[in-house]
């Protein structure tokens, strides 16, 4: 793992944390002690919000503003629940956190109950990271015997405890009032919005909901300054972002690098190792999935919020898979519309039907049956879809489907033409499981 | 069916706004899609049903644009606001509205002409007004086995599901019943319950009202009329007390169907309707239906005319001492022709009664400022005394649920364990000693803002000092209303006319009767069937029996005329709440049958007494209008919504009170609407038959030496029941026996003396 | 639900496996109650435990724990319906989820995919082998994409990368090992 200025505490001091003394050592835990009791709340969330970190689950809203909606009533209940069902497609950035500094998460989770006054906290993991949540469950104990959980938190008046909730394998449980509702033991539905999370969330109480590297960049932040994270990075994109990189690369991997400092090419070619021998970039999807797909000519944005809006996609989960000029983009988009197809919770109209529509022309258009009005069919679609939903997962699945056809259109065209796709031959696997 | 919910004009807080163009007004915070629908512009909906609950959001089919908002907004979760510019029209909003449509019907199965909804479907509707006119979608639609039996009485199409959730919604937050669910995720969603049940619950067939496709239907109504072919009549149930409001599908002089009105009456039912009185018409259909006069002769019994049975009557009544007994379904024109008769000569000095509960010492209660059912909507406390609403009135299930919802805090007490308890405290009260339960509500009531108190009306007739605990209670709490559970059908209208329920049987049992009319009343089938058994045996002048279905009576009496079904006829009842609702004809009837009331008046005219009234309506003029209760009530009045009359009168005398002993237990009949002979008789209700048994606590089965499963026998000293199965609930007080009111061979009447639903009762093993 | 093919159920005997009763199901959640503002949330955590007993959910499973949560069965299974990892039909002993996803596909999935439902007799939309030990299933981005193509079975730590043929070794060596005693999907 390449090491800088590091906001992860197991980066920094280059090895696993899952040792509570071992995540002390490495200064964990100091910011509980600066904050607990020793600050007021409001004087903490204003820390948060000065630091300027965005939300790193994909929706990047400013953190500390987010926790400001939250209603100031000491009389209500009040909850923080962490989004670990991390399921966005290229991306395991939070697996990393959890499964190698879950220390770090707890503590921020800590932080900001005691910021917003929470009764408790919740971590919602997903299903499939089974061997995570146990690494999760010892941590948590280990926390508690520590004191830095449960009742009066050293020695103050603050009690909060966290409760790790395990999902059961639904992507759309990773959309916030999806999540909420899969943890009250409903369905996984997003709820309408407004009411926001902040107002009527968990339960109808007031709810901070935020991703996993949002929470556990909270701990430094306090204890290196506001200022500091702020100063990492562009102005309106500040601090570290860990990008997860796949697919068509030497050295898949999760790499952190200061936001607008890094080009998409230098995190592919430098970090990642680059391309296979005689290889050009073809695709890449930067922010998970649920973003309009770049191409080469995208290659020199730099990697932030403000830079990647600005050619036209999202930052988004940081989750970037790269597809190189061996790959086919009509069956990596088709394989996406599929991925949506199969996560759709079926409660709204457009996306439901419009996902599976989506899906069933492209495959057709890979099979051989596509017709070159197709290509008009879906693009008329596109904006019956997007913004029409009660949740981004559509806007989501239109995205890369819409910006493969634009950028790529003659790929599609050749697919009906030519009566559908070869399958290509995939980039080999370098050691072997 | 109500889609949209009415909005008040002329309230305080109007705002103004600008829709398409133009200024409109609504009350501040009224849903968009409302405001916009009473202002002519129809915003198109599909999962909206305010009635349901908060707006989901789920279809997208209201999105329209608002002007400073980003993105469009779904109308059914837009409160109104100040100056707020909307557009409905805008080519973004009929793009996004052409839109949905094309995506639901995308998989939608070209059914229409196969479908039941065709005609009245709110998806064909909106495809005209607002979706497109081919579809562009060529892949295979997705198919399910169609269609499959939801339950007897309903039919699910999955293809033909768009995902709206109102039946779900329905199920889960509304009846509560947590049978009808959505399962799976995405394009596989379907409708279901758990996995192979049917969906057996007493308010089933809402869905099929509420769902907008032909995904749920009624099974009863299938491939039987379209729209087109067809009449809708607004009407009353007349199965129970409550008198939700109906309307009647008429083809062809036949009933084809009954489902709730199109606009809702929020202070009854609210449109819900209870699946008896939804489905149980078809009674009216089967054998034990009366379609001629029979007049029986020691030869045999002889079918004759309508005409000829009326002159049989009349011969019958001529010079005779003559008694006049109604059932609790009679209409209030023919209580009050019946009154008029006896009145003005025709039938001189003719003793009238009513089998019904002896409730006259409740008047009490019935002074306070009486509620509507729509006012428990808004209760902060729902009080329940006595009684098995659930059972015996059941829409009010669905009001208390709903107040629940919204927070309303529930109480109840009595001697009977109830599907309501559940919904707050309860406290189970030996009978007889319900006025201590009563006398503990007082903080509760105190501390409450808008509390509405439900009293069993039964229970409380067997318990004065329940009575005067309640009304003393009442008097102190001025902001708390009552609303009663009745026992009888129109026993409210027929007490408010003065129709005692005594008099006549000591009459007949002092032989000063030689001839006896039973108007829809059986006694042998009710309360006291022992002693009126006796003095029927003993009783040698002729008996008539106007009456709609075969019974014990009608195989008594020496003359039956078929009397029209309450689907069939004009007639007024007087629900519990006080409220007067008319009856309207929604089918022909048999040939040879006709109305009470008509059959009333051609006995009058045969008895050379024509009266000054040939209509209902003008029966209910010159009759019915001049009481006291009903002072300036007329049909018109009454409309199709009903007219709250007055106060009511008392009439009757008062019975003991029933306290245990040690040597007796106390039976406490329940009415349940489901274990009736007209559920029994009706074949589309088959499957909701509720089983008679006696309910018992194990300790007093054991006391007993009675297992559960066992056959009993009551003994009182009004006479013995017959032999019912024992059941052991341990929710049932220790000392009380709760048996079945009215289920079919009517088992436990014989142990009940006249007009009690309560009595001291001995056990013995059958 | 799983990815399943109907007529891959049929190689599966359900054999002695019991269901839970509603008493197991409160012995496991009882402790966690005070952790939840509304017993509604026991749900998930009480199918999850459920389901460890024989790796499936079945009618009496889903009863007992809407006893035990104070739910309908049908709102019980509406729920468990709703996700990837409860399952309402057997499966094989071991199942194993191959991610599909993007960039496990650019990887070789697909290839991993083919020759496995091949060696294993099921179609290609996955199933269980006629021996009822492995069922094989389809995958949404498992979040191991650094280790593309890759494998999880039930819940443990997924695996990979994988070969086709390093693939079917591996599930060679899941079918001689011996069995779990408790089902985590």
């Amino acid at each position: 793992m390449p090491i800088l200025n590091s906001v992860y505490r197991h980066r920094e001091a280059g090895h696993v944390l899952t040792d509570l003394a071992a995540y002390r050592a490495a200064g964990g835990f100091a910011a509980i002690e600066q904050s607990i009791g020793e600050m007021e709340p409001d004087d903490l969330l204003y820390v948060f919000h000065r630091s300027g970190l965005r939300g790193r689950g994909g929706a990047g809203f400013p953190m500390g503003r987010k926790a400001s909606f939250l209603p100031k009533d000491a009389k209500l209940a009040k909850y923080v629940v962490c989004n670990a069902d991390e399921s966005e497609p290229g991306t395991f950035k939070d697996r990393e956190i959890i499964e190698m500094n879950p220390f770090q998460l707890i503590e921020g989770m800590v932080l900001a109950g005691y910021a917003i006054g929470a009764d408790r906290g919740y971590i919602y993991i997903r299903g499939e990271y089974e061997h995570q949540a146990r690494v999760l469950d010892a941590a948590l104990i280990a926390a508690r015997e520590a004191g830095f959980l449960g009742d009066k938190i050293l020695r103050s008046d603050f009690s909060y405890d966290i409760t790790l909730y395990r999902g059961a394998g639904a992507y759309i449980c990773g959309e916030e009032t999806g999540l909420l509702e899969s943890l009250e033991g409903k369905r996984g539905q997003p709820r309408l919005k407004p009411p926001f999370p902040a107002v009527a969330g968990l339960y109808s109480s007031p709810t901070l909901i935020n991703n996993v590297e949002t929470l556990s960049a909270l701990p430094p932040i306090v204890t290196q300054g506001a200022d500091w994270y702020a100063a990492l990075g562009p102005e309106k994109s500040p601090g570290t972002k860990i990008f997860s990189i796949s697919g068509h690369v030497v050295r898949p991997g999760n790499y952190e690098v200061v936001l607008g400092e890094t080009t998409l090419r230098e995190l592919i070619y430098e970090h990642a190792g680059g391309l296979r021998e005689g290889r050009q970039v073809k695709a890449v999807w930067v922010g998970g999935s649920s973003v309009p797909v770049l191409g080469a000519a995208h290659l020199d944005t730099p990697l932030d919020y403000e830079s990647l809006n600005a050619a036209g996609t999202f930052l988004g989960s940081g989750g970037c898979i790269v597809m190189d000029d061996s790959g086919c983009i009509v069956r990596a988009t088709l394989r996406l519309a599929s991925f949506y197809r199969h996560e759709s919770c079926g409660k709204c109209t457009p996306c439901r039907e419009g996902t599976n529509w989506m899906e069933r022309i492209l495959q057709r258009m890979v099979d051989g049956d596509g017709r070159m009005e197709d290509l008009e069919l879906l693009e008329s679609l596109f904006g019956r879809i997007s913004g029409k939903v009660l949740c981004a997962l559509a806007d989501g699945a239109v995205a890369p489907v819409a910006s493969a056809i634009k950028m790529f259109r003659e790929d599609f065209v050749a697919a009906v033409t030519n009566g559908g796709t070869p399958r290509p031959a995939p980039m080999p696997v370098v050691e072997v499981r | 069916m109500a889609d949209y919910a009415p909005v008040d004009r002329a309230a305080d807080n109007m705002v103004t706004f600008e829709l398409n163009g133009r200024t409109v007004s609504a009350p501040a915070g009224t849903i968009l899609a409302d405001a916009a629908y009473a202002a002519g512009v129809e915003i198109p909906i599909f999962c909206y049903e305010p009635r349901l609950g908060p707006p989901i959001g789920a279809c997208r089919m209201c999105l329209v644009e608002i002007e400073g908002m980003r993105g469009m907004q779904t109308a059914c979760s837009t409160p109104v606001t100040q100056d707020m510019v909307v557009r409905t029209n805008s080519p973004a909003a009929k793009d996004a509205q052409d839109g949905v449509l094309e995506l639901l019907l995308a998989q939608h199965p070209l059914d229409c002409p196969v479908c039941d909804k065709g005609g009245e479907c709110p998806l064909q509707d909106r495809t005209f007004k607002f979706g497109p006119g081919k579809s562009r979608f060529i892949e295979p639609k997705r198919h399910f086995p169609k269609p499959i039996e939801l339950s007897s009485r309903i039919a699910l199409d999955r293809e033909r599901c768009i995902s709206c959730f109102r039946c779900v919604r329905f199920s889960q937050d509304v009846a509560q019943d947590g049978q009808l669910t959505m399962q799976e995720r995405g394009a596989r969603s379907e409708i279901t319950t758990f996995t192979g049940d049917a969906y057996e619950a007493r308010f089933s067939g809402n869905i099929t009202d509420i769902c907008p496709v032909g995904a749920l239907t009624s099974i009863p109504y299938r491939f039987v009329a379209r729209p087109w072919d067809i009449t809708n009549t607004p009407s009353v149930c007349g199965s129970c007390p409550v008198g939700c409001n109906t309307e009647l599908t008429t083809r062809d002089g036949e009933l084809k169907r009954i489902t709730g009105r199109d606009t809702p009456n929020f202070a009854v039912e609210e449109g819900w309707l209870c699946d008896k009185g939804r489905w149980g018409y078809d009674v009216a259909m089967s054998p034990s239906r009366l379609t001629t006069p029979i007049v029986r002769e020691a030869v045999g019994d002889r079918s004759v005319s309508i005409e000829d049975g009326v002159a049989a009557a009349a011969s019958l009544l001529t010079g005779r001492r003559v008694g006049i007994l109604l059932g609790g379904t009679a209409t209030l024109e023919e209580a009050g022709i019946a009154l008029d008769l006896a009145a003005n000569g025709t039938l001189a000095n003719a003793v009238l009664a009513r089998l019904g509960v002896a409730s006259g010492n409740c008047a009490p209660l019935r002074a306070v400022t009486g509620a509507q059912l729509g006012d428990i909507d808004a209760a902060d406390l729902v009080v329940i005394v006595g009684g098995d609403p659930a059972a015996q009135q059941p829409i009010v299930e669905l009001r208390v649920r709903k107040a629940r919802r919204f927070g309303a805090r529930v109480i109840s007490c009595g001697a009977r364990p109830h599907a309501l308890e559940s919904l707050g405290e309860f406290t189970r009260t030996a009978p007889g000693r319900l006025g201590d339960a009563i006398a503990g509500l007082g903080d509760a009531i105190a501390q409450a803002s808008r509390p509405v108190i439900l009293w069993d009306e039964a229970d409380l007739a067997s318990d004065p000092g329940a009575i005067e605990a309640l009304s003393g209670l009442l008097a102190a709490s001025p902001h708390a209303t009552q609303l009663m559970l009745g026992a009888d059908v129109n026993g409210a209208g027929l007490s408010a006319l003065g129709v005692p329920t005594t008099g006549l049987y000591e009459a007949i049992a002092a032989d000063e009767i030689d001839a006896l009319m039973c108007v829809h009343a059986d006694p042998l089938e009710a309360a006291g069937s022992v002693a009126w058994q006796t003095a029927l045996d003993g009783f040698g002048g002729s008996v008539i029996a106007i009456a709609t279905y075969a019974s014990t009576m009608t195989e008594r009496a020496d003359l039956v005329l078929p009397a029209l079904a309450m689907w069939e006829q004009e007639g007024t009842l007087v629900s519990m709440t006080n409220r007067a609702q008319r009856l309207r004809p929604g089918a022909a009837g048999p040939a040879q049958a006709a109305a009470g009331w008509e059959i009333l008046i051609a006995i009058a005219h045969h008895l050379g007494h024509p009266p000054a009234y040939r209509t209902a309506a003008s029966a209910f003029g010159h009759t019915v209008a001049s009481h006291p209760a009903f002072r300036g009530v007329t049909p018109d009045l009454i409309g199709t919504d009903g007219a709250v009359v007055g106060a009511w009168p008392t009439a009757d005398t008062h019975p003991a009170a029933i306290v245990a002993d040690a040597d007796h237990l106390v039976l406490v009949a329940t009415r349940d609407a489901f274990g009736d002979d007209m559920t029994a008789r009706s074949h589309a209700l088959r499957t909701a038959v509720s089983a008679p048994v006696l309910r018992m606590h194990p300790a007093t089965a054991q006391a007993l030496w009675l297992n559960d499963h066992d056959r009993a026998v009551l003994v009182s000293d009004a006479g013995n029941s017959t032999a019912l199965s024992v059941r052991c609930d341990t929710r049932v007080a220790e000392g009380v026996i709760v048996g079945p009111l009215g289920a079919p061979g009517h088992p436990i009447e014989g142990a009940l003396a006249r007009n009690q639903h309560q009595a001291l009762v001995r056990v013995e093993r059958a | 639900m799983g990815l399943i093919a109907d007529d891959a159920w049929e190689a599966v005997d359900e054999g002695w496996c019991t269901s839970v009763n509603a008493d197991q199901v409160r012995a496991h959640i009882d402790p966690i109650r005070h952790e939840y503002a509304e017993a509604r949330s026991l749900i998930l955590p009480a199918l999850k435990f459920a389901q460890t007993e024989k790796g499936h959910l079945t009618r009496e499973d889903l009863e007992a724990v809407g006893e035990a949560t104070g739910f309908s069965a049908a709102y019980v299974e509406s729920v468990a319906s709703f996700y990837d990892r409860l399952y309402l039909a057997p499966t094989g002993t071991r199942v194993v989820s191959v991610c599909v996803t993007l960039s496990c596909m650019l990887r070789g999935a697909d290839e991993v995919w083919d020759h496995l439902c091949e060696r294993e007799g099921v179609s290609h939309h996955g199933g269980t082998s006629e021996d009822g030990r492995i069922t094989i299933q389809e995958a949404q981005c498992l979040g191991y994409c650094d280790r593309a193509p890759c494998l999880q079975v039930d819940a443990e730590e997924t695996k990979g990368p994988f070969t086709p043929a390093s693939a079917g070794a591996f599930v060679d060596a899941l079918r001689a090992a011996p069995d779990p005693h408790e089902f985590w999907r």
